[in-house]
């Protein structure tokens, strides 16, 4: 069996509480941060934030120290928020991943210049490039997609801890990612500030 | 490479998460196609966007004091002290459907003998109830099928390979009229757990395994509450907990079958 990164520790003289605080409160911006996009509600996202402290102190003693405390943690936030109010609504969201993967494959017919629209790539870029215009298309995201493109554009996390937070395949992380940035382009076209562009 | 890079590369690429065989075939291509080349500026800036677009939201101070204390040398008690002070807003949820369930009780006049009993549980397991009682209510409550669907204890088992720190055995024979539904990769207290699901006649019930983060006061985890039973055991690392809305003495003949399995 692959033991997890953050595997239970067996050995006396581990972590003390200090060293949670350490680890954690450095952390917290960017935990509220997520949760506060994810839940769309900031009394929610302090609960959600708060209740992943919690459980994390909690279960502190089975962290090994030295392995990685960031997904350890942000997977727990993660598993908190499926269980939340709006993680539940959430977890309604049925994952098209197998239309994807067929409509990604290189062999398809659809041509990479097919997934915008066919405007001047000045003119994308530009869009592209327009900061408010972004966070209202993340917005209307669906949390699957939005969470995946958190943990790797704002989080910077490799491939393989997003997977690891998620707990899905790498493969599957990759179509979120790609997903949510098609759906990212798809709502920027379609942004009312991008028409301005094509006036 | 001739045909144009598959969109999941070109995100791949400007996450710099390309094999090395991968990007070289990647760069060969970019440097004839100018299509592809205007498709991998166009994912470098968007991941820029995104990532300064992401940066959005930041915890209030007087939030930030409120976790920075709770992150403060506390122990494992205190913050289950300190949870059941807050009581966060999330829970309100739960909580109605607590509450929900409680007026259902108080009609049909069973209060007083499924209301949690004390003496039988400890208060340090009161949180632990509570927290099997909610993921089980839960997950009742939302409708969805078990991340791993199967009657197979060979097909469930497996599953969690790679998922948990632990291993565990399930029986080959269960009493009559239960049946292994599936399961689903839980948290118990911030800890990985199986949580599998069972079928016992019209009644669902969950049962949570995990390695208990201590070793220390081995009890009866049989309890009440709300309607709801549940029971459970330790055999060596590992805590089995079950919570289904079952006849208690049908709980128990699973638990002891998970139990003769281990």
């Amino acid at each position: 069996m692959t033991l997890l990164p953050w595997k239970r520790r067996t050995g006396p003289g581990g972590p003390t509480p200090s060293s949670f605080e350490e680890l954690a409160l450095p952390l917290l911006p960017s935990l509220y941060n997520v949760a506060r996009w994810l839940t769309a509600d900031s009394a929610e996202a302090e609960d959600l934030v708060q209740e992943t402290f919690l459980k994390s102190l909690r279960g502190f003693d089975g962290f090994e120290s030295g392995t990685n405390f960031r997904a350890w943690i942000f997977r727990i936030l993660r598993n908190t928020y499926l269980t939340s109010k709006s993680g539940l609504a959430a977890r309604r969201t049925i994952a098209l991943e197998d239309e994807w993967q067929k409509w990604d494959s290189p062999g398809a017919e659809q041509h990479p210049e097919a997934i915008i629209d066919r405007e001047t790539p000045e003119v994308n870029l530009l869009r592209l490039a327009d900061q408010a215009a972004v966070q209202a298309a993340m917005e209307k995201l669906s949390p699957l997609l939005l969470e995946a493109l958190l943990l790797s554009d704002v989080e910077e996390m490799k491939y393989r801890e997003i997977a690891a937070v998620l707990d899905v395949p790498i493969g599957t992380v990759m179509s979120r990612i790609a997903r949510g940035r098609a759906a990212l382009r798809d709502a920027l076209a379609l942004h009312p500030a991008s028409k301005e562009f094509r006036a | 490479m001739s045909s144009h890079l598959s969109y999941s590369m070109l995100s791949a690429l400007a996450d710099g998460q390309l094999a090395t065989e991968e990007m070289a075939s990647a760069n060969q291509h970019l440097a004839s196609c100018p299509a592809c080349t205007s498709q991998a500026l166009s994912q470098f800036v968007l991941k820029s966007t995104t990532a300064k677009a992401g940066r959005r939201y930041a915890p209030s101070p007087e939030f930030q004091e409120r976790i920075a204390k709770l992150a403060s040398g506390r122990s494992g008690q205190d913050a289950r002290n300190e949870q059941a002070r807050l009581q966060p807003r999330a829970n309100v949820v739960r909580w109605g459907a607590l509450a929900a369930l409680l007026l259902v009780c108080i009609a049909i006049g069973v209060l007083g003998k499924t209301w949690l009993r004390p003496d039988r549980f400890a208060t340090k397991d009161s949180a632990l109830v509570a927290e099997v009682f909610d993921q089980h209510i839960a997950v009742m409550a939302a409708g969805l099928s078990p991340q791993v669907i199967s009657t197979d204890r060979h097909t469930v088992k497996p599953w969690f390979q790679g998922k948990l720190p632990f291993s565990f055995n399930l029986p080959a024979d269960l009493p009559t009229g239960m049946t292994l539904d599936g399961a689903n990769l839980a948290y118990l207290g911030g800890q990985p757990a199986a949580q599998l699901l069972y079928s016992i006649g019209k009644h669902r019930a969950s049962v949570f395994v995990r390695q208990p983060p201590d070793a220390e006061s081995v009890h009866s985890l049989e309890a009440e509450r709300s309607g709801f039973h549940v029971d459970g055991f330790r055999a060596g690392h590992l805590e089995m907990i079950a919570v289904s809305d079952a006849d208690s003495v049908r709980l128990r003949e699973l638990v002891s079958a998970l139990e003769r399995a281990q």
